[in-house]
């Protein structure tokens, strides 16, 4: 593999590793599993960067959507494992209660669409829609999981859901 | 399931991105993503667009144990540190574009910030269609930027980082995916962050359409067609088409 390969390589994880670090912790609420996360995303980086095609999508979105896919497998995972044993979440002392830290969705939201071409078309969106998709997207919920911290019934978070993102993809697509 | 209709597959391919797509839903959805390109498009579109959200998130500096184990993974032999001959440049190059789009993409526009995905779309929608090769220093700094229209005979050279030849001649070479490296032509020397431009001896896409990478040698006179670098290659890097 030549050098200057490895070296590009290098490059891309010190430009953006950061912030596919802060996504993944966003998702998973722990370190230990976040830090497994992006090191698994990036080893997937380097096997599959053969294949990406520039044309496919954008390389930081590419990069955003390997993160989170691996973030997720590991969440489900990880409650999967929690669901199977006995409560022992402090038992290896890595998991950040972090709550109340966590900025809220909402404002994270808020953040990404100020100075992006998204903004006009999130600001369209019911409070709902904007809610439920903010809270699947930033902390990986589940349906069910929107449902409980919004109390709605869960037909109506996969019906806002739904909506959501039919209306942000017409909105981008009139945006141009 | 149909999965052919494209209404269909872009709600899931829209709930997998979001990632409320699960259980025994998703894998099957990630099977549909093997076996259907249809569906890996709707996949990356979904990709583009939510990606603008994760901009907001804030950066965490991950630990230095993650990058040593990615590498740990990735590169397990010792790497022999001696400079490679200008033969081993010779041998077919693996199809790893790496360090192009990616770098070009990522590295160049904002080296050490993060990028936002606004500011490669639009870079990347203001090139016309070119072949473009970034050339790493033997310390893998970037140090040369060639480009040329797909269809045009000249190629600019930006210089990223001060080069000294020593009197000697910046001959610019490329390496075919088979065969010996041809010359492309001397590079006039220039002060970081200017450009300079050659003649090609015909168009960009008959030169490099299967050149994958681009080298720099340092001689005592112009190579002439059919000559071979005479000493090692000081910059090299892949070049790349840009469309």
């Amino acid at each position: 593999m030549a050098l200057g390969d490895r070296v590009a390589f290098q490059r891309v994880y010190r430009a953006t590793s950061a912030h596919l670090f802060g996504v993944a912790i966003r998702i998973l609420n722990r370190r230990d599993l976040a830090e497994d996360a992006l090191q698994e995303a990036f080893v997937n980086v380097w096997n599959n960067a053969a294949s990406y095609q520039a044309a496919a999508s954008q390389p930081m979105t590419w990069l955003i959507a390997i993160v989170r896919n691996k973030a997720l497998d590991y969440l489900r995972a990880a409650q999967r494992h929690m669901a199977d044993s006995l409560d022992e979440s402090d038992e290896d002392g890595t998991t950040i209660e972090i709550a109340d830290e966590r900025p809220d969705p909402m404002q994270l939201l808020v953040q990404a669409t100020e100075g992006l071409r998204i903004r006009g078309c999130m600001e369209k969106l019911d409070a709902s829609h904007r809610q439920s998709l903010a809270l699947a997207y930033y902390h990986g919920l589940s349906h069910s999981e929107v449902a409980e911290h919004m109390r709605a019934p869960l037909g109506s978070v996969k019906a806002w859901v739904r909506r959501g993102l039919e209306r942000l993809k017409k909105c981008l697509e009139s945006a141009g | 399931m149909n999965y052919d209709r494209p209404e269909l597959l872009d709600k899931l391919a829209s709930e997998y991105v979001l990632g409320t797509l699960r259980g025994r839903a998703r894998r099957r959805f990630e099977q549909v993503l093997r076996l259907r390109p249809a569906a890996r498009s709707a996949v990356h579109a979904w990709e583009d667009r939510l990606g603008r959200l994760a901009a907001s998130v804030a950066p965490i500096k991950p630990p230095d144990r993650v990058w040593s184990a990615i590498e740990t993974r990735l590169h397990p032999a010792p790497q022999a540190r001696a400079k490679s001959s200008w033969l081993d440049w010779l041998k077919p190059v693996a199809g790893f574009a790496f360090g192009a789009a990616l770098t070009i993409g990522l590295v160049l526009n904002n080296p050490g910030q993060f990028v936002s995905v606004d500011d490669v779309a639009q870079s990347k929608q203001a090139l016309p269609q070119s072949y473009v090769g970034l050339l790493l220093n033997d310390a893998g700094e970037p140090t040369l930027l060639a480009s040329s229209t797909r269809h045009g005979k000249l190629l600019t050279v930006k210089f990223l980082r001060p080069v000294d030849p020593a009197g000697k001649i910046i001959q610019l070479w490329a390496l075919p995916k088979e065969g010996a490296p041809f010359p492309v032509g001397v590079v006039t020397p220039a002060k970081p962050s200017a450009s300079t431009t050659l003649e090609l001896r015909d168009t960009s896409e008959k030169l490099f359409f299967n050149v994958p990478r681009l080298a720099v040698s340092l001689e005592d006179a112009p190579a002439a067609s059919g000559a071979l670098p005479s000493g090692p290659f000081v910059f090299a890097g892949n070049c790349v088409k840009l469309w």
